[in-house]
């Protein structure tokens, strides 16, 4: 009796998996039209950019960047992983805002925002094998090949790859529910508020850490942008910037996908648009002040007085307060392309800020300054425009904007095909 | 003769205080702002 019982079991699985099998085969065809304007920049540009990366990894990194001693770290550095962690920081902040402070207003963009936070994570933070001289060491950090205890980079690194797993978990209900995998997603679902504490804990730290990298090059940046309050800066500016994107990539995403929304929903939208508008502007005026507390306390007036000052003042003023004002008169007047306009302008003065510690104002005085090549542009375009080809990928099969029950019926189409 | 000396704000946390205490006023000020009835479009 119990040997018939094992093995129907055992045929039960096998069926099981011989179904997610076939569903996974059939979801891999392409849907929707092939020549999109998209498709037709980026197929090109991401093919150029794997001969690049071949070029790169067989010859090194002297054959495609203007990479030197003086600058080691170069856009694939600043803008990958500096910026484009900052970038994806609204996985946290909203994850915390729903399951933690209990605003269910956002629930519905919290797939969304948790996708393109592991996306980002997974491209931009692996992009820093692109930059390592001997890329084959970034295993050291896990396998215990001497432990780098003091590094900020030990720390940043195993902070990344724990995020990555805490974002994939957060993620993985989605997952569950695409292969109608119900047990799955019960269990997945109840890890979830466990997942995210965890999930803003890391971030916190390895968003300040980013910035903790550079305390060490205090007499390379430029005195205007060192300071030891770097990690303080990171984190504060990671949680407006990580609003903004949500902003930006919710609107792109509501346009591009709007076939995957509930039409009811569209209002919801705006409202929830409105509201992280809101919540940016409180971020940026905390932000602003310390950068003024900052400038202060390191009584740095005099060296205002240069074009690194206009530069300087430019970037704080011009690309945190202008946008934070503005993001709090557009909540008022409910302006919403106002907002969006805040939004973009707000991730602007993060690039530039990122850029400005990390090679702009980095070296500052030397005679000789870098300028990234064309190849690096190729695949820094190469690696954002794949996580969009993955992103859109996931969202035209998975229950990211729309809700499970709202999915095709494909996984259990194949079920009954299969029994 | 008793002199009074002037604290001169700049070569002490007189100014990050004044800083500190506008920052604050400003903040409420903020969220007064941002927490008023929104204009109808």
């Amino acid at each position: 009796m119990t040997a018939t019982k094992t093995l129907t079991k055992q045929t039960q699985q096998v069926s099981e998996t011989r179904r997610i099998l076939r569903f996974l085969i059939s979801e891999m065809w392409p849907k929707g039209p092939l020549l999109t304007p998209f498709n037709i920049i980026s197929i090109p540009t991401i093919m150029l950019g794997i001969g690049i990366l071949a070029v790169r990894f067989i010859y090194g990194l002297g054959s495609v960047t203007n990479l030197n001693q003086h600058y080691p770290w170069g856009l694939w550095i600043g803008f990958d992983v500096v910026t484009g962690v900052a970038f994806a920081g609204g996985a946290y902040v909203i994850t915390f805002a729903v399951y933690v402070m209990g605003l269910e207003k956002y629930h519905p963009i919290v797939r969304a925002t948790v996708l393109n936070g592991l996306l980002a994570y997974v491209f931009y933070a692996g992009a820093l094998v692109l930059d390592l001289g001997r890329p084959w060491n970034v295993i050291n950090p896990i396998i215990g090949n001497s432990f780098g205890y003091n590094s900020v980079l030990f720390l940043v690194s195993w902070h990344f790859m724990l995020y990555m797993l805490t974002e994939l978990l957060e993620f993985s209900p989605a997952i569950a529910e695409w292969l109608d995998l119900k047990r799955a997603r019960k269990i997945l679902n109840g890890l979830t508020l466990g997942a995210v504490i965890f999930g803003v804990t890391l971030s916190s730290l390895h968003q300040s850490g980013l910035g903790a990298l550079f305390l060490m090059a205090k007499p390379k940046i430029h005195p205007l942008w060192y300071t030891e309050f770097i990690p303080v800066l990171f984190l504060a500016s990671s949680i407006y910037s990580g609003l903004s994107m949500v902003i930006v990539e919710g609107t792109i995403s509501h346009r591009v996908f709007s076939n995957q929304l509930d039409p009811k929903k569209h209002h919801q939208f705006d409202e929830m648009l409105l509201g992280l508008g809101k919540g940016a502007a409180v971020a940026m005026f905390v932000y602003y002040f310390f950068k003024v507390l900052v400038f202060v306390h390191d009584r740095q007036w005099n060296l205002l007085y240069s074009g690194w000052g206009a530069w300087y003042l430019f970037e704080v003023v011009g690309c945190v307060l202008v946008p934070c004002m503005m993001y709090a008169y557009a909540y008022r007047t409910r302006r919403v392309g106002l907002l969006r306009i805040a939004a973009v302008w707000a991730l602007l003065g993060i690039l530039l800020n990122r850029l400005n510690i990390s090679i702009i104002a980095f070296n500052w005085y030397l005679p000789v300054r870098y300028y990234p090549s064309w190849q690096e542009y190729v695949v820094t375009a190469t690696v954002v425009f794949t996580e969009i080809w993955v992103f859109r990928w996931i969202v035209l099969r998975m229950p990211v904007l729309r809700e499970a029950h709202e999915l095709p019926q494909a996984a259990k189409v194949t079920v009954r095909v299969t029994a | 003769m008793e002199t009074y000396t002037y604290v001169n704000i700049f070569e002490t946390k007189g100014l990050e205080y004044l800083l500190l205490i506008s920052f604050l006023v400003l903040f409420v000020l903020l969220v007064r702002y941002l927490g008023g009835p929104q204009s109808k479009r």
